[in-house]
């Protein structure tokens, strides 16, 4: 009786394993394999490793993860012109991987570094207006047996169609110390670092379109930038803060000093530079942006979410937050507003209450990730 | 100095690379080649020379300032010689206790 029963458990067994076998992996692959839905998603990536988090913004709840199955940092992503391919610098700042939002396949990846020449890129990646071209800032060093000898730096252009480790087509000698990149919609590179540069693509020439270290007024300190997180999905324009101080007696005396935010920016479709100050500094701030359909309004996070009229230069809005985000991103109507990066969620704020929403738990932290957000 | 003479080729190179007279050529850095491996962050003070500025919690911020090496002197180089570091602490403000110390190993060349 007991070896019937025993038996009998077997085959229940046996049934259930078969079972799982035929219904799991279905339900897998139904999962990885659908389309993504039509609509509107922010985009940023988390540990652990390389998550790319897909949220909709209709719901506000996750719509799909994909591990890029690689080491986290900086976690930077761009998207390709037909929103269908998002391009993620990470693996320890290594390479590019560019992943299908519709399977979570990663189709593309950059093979930066070669023999003993280590590359590095910060969050300095941009793509051709047609896509076809991906280009990246690398600096560079020789690994050599008794000392390392540091290259020039360079932008380098990938194919985009190269498939998976695709070296370097070619690189044109660039600035030291950048940190983004964007591009104008006739394709010509912009390049920020110390100051904003312009780089045809073509010729590989490049020049200053706006001092921002190297600024020369005498009646301001020289400028203060963090310029990590590319901003340009938020408004089609190159945005990043800045920091001085306008002398009111004595250039350098910092007890008599009036401490202003300002912001660089460049129009990308008619390349038009300007860096207007928007604001008093009275707490620090990591990144800004303009909102869409309220080009007036500056908003600007890290431990304090605030908003300013840049025409009047006032503050407008401010409130505290539950823990430090390192930068934002706006719907396209500009009804929603996305705090993220540093730690492990996005909250979700009404930008014309500053009121909390939502808290979007992510599976990790979100350190220098920028967010994107693409209409599909 | 004076009585000790190079007998190769490394040494002469290294007797003869600096003078008080030369001036070195300094060249910008992004990124840190090697960081060193104490774990202490928040050595640092805001623009205001206090610390409220600073991100909180501190936690918030550790990966967003160890990831490009942000302090070099104060965790491991996980862009380069440590990059695993991490691996057991997808976020630093709840899982901080998995970040080990870590020691210099065979294998940890990059």
């Amino acid at each position: 009786m007991s070896v019937k029963f025993g038996s009998k458990i077997r085959w229940i067994g046996l049934v259930a394993i078969l079972l799982s076998l035929f219904t799991q992996p279905t339900l897998a692959a139904d999962d990885a394999l659908s389309p993504l839905p039509k609509g509107e998603y922010l985009l940023t990536v988390t540990r652990p490793g390389s998550t790319l988090n897909v949220i909709d913004t209709n719901t506000d709840v996750i719509e799909r993860q994909c591990d890029i199955g690689v080491a986290p940092g900086p976690g930077t992503v761009i998207t390709s012109p037909d929103n269908s391919i998002a391009y993620v610098l990470t693996n320890r700042f290594s390479d590019v991987y560019g992943v299908l939002l519709d399977s979570c396949e990663v189709v593309f990846s950059t093979q930066q570094s070669q023999g003993n020449v280590r590359v590095k890129s910060m969050a300095s990646l941009v793509l051709s207006p047609d896509g076809k071209t991906l280009y990246t800032h690398q600096n560079r060093v020789q690994i050599l047996n008794d000392r390392y000898q540091l290259l020039p730096t360079v932008i380098a252009e990938f194919p985009t169609d190269g498939g998976l480790n695709t070296p370097a087509r070619r690189t044109m000698l660039a600035p030291r110390q950048i940190t983004i990149l964007d591009r104008l919609d006739n394709g010509t590179l912009i390049l920020g670092g110390q100051d904003i540069f312009l780089m045809d693509p073509v010729s590989g020439d490049y020049s200053v379109l706006i001092k921002s270290l190297n600024h020369e007024d005498s009646q301001f300190a020289p400028r203060d930038v963090l310029t990590v997180w590319p901003m340009s999905s938020n408004n089609h324009e190159f945005t990043r803060l800045y920091s001085t101080a306008k002398w009111l007696g004595e250039a350098g005396d910092l007890d008599n000093a009036e401490w202003l935010w300002g912001y660089e920016r460049v129009d990308l479709a008619t390349g038009d530079a300007s860096s207007p100050i928007f604001g008093p500094l009275e707490v620090a701030l990591f990144s800004g942006t303009t909102r869409p359909q309220h080009r007036n309004e500056m908003y600007g996070v890290l431990n304090f979410l605030k908003v300013f009229d840049i025409n009047t230069k006032k503050e407008l809005r401010s409130v505290a937050v539950d823990h430090s985000y390192y930068t934002l991103a706006f719907t396209a109507d500009g009804e929603k507003l996305y705090l993220l990066g540093a730690d492990a969620d996005v909250a979700v704020y009404d930008p014309d209450t500053l009121e909390l929403h939502k808290v979007i738990p992510l599976p990790g932290d979100g350190s220098l990730a920028n967010g994107v957000i693409v209409k599909r | 100095m004076k009585h000790l003479k190079p007998l190769n080729q490394k040494a002469r190179q290294l007797d003869g690379s600096t003078t008080t007279a030369e001036v070195d050529e300094v060249v910008a850095m992004q990124t840190v080649v090697q960081c060193t491996a104490t774990t202490d962050p928040g050595w640092e003070i805001d623009m205001f020379g206090s610390v409220s500025g600073l991100c909180q919690p501190m936690e918030s911020d550790l990966y967003g300032c160890s990831d490009p090496c942000w302090w070099p002197a104060q965790v491991p180089d996980t862009m380069n010689t440590y990059p695993n570091w991490t691996d057991n602490a997808p976020s630093a403000a709840k899982d901080w206790r998995n970040l080990e110390s870590i020691y210099p190993t065979d294998d940890s060349k990059s």
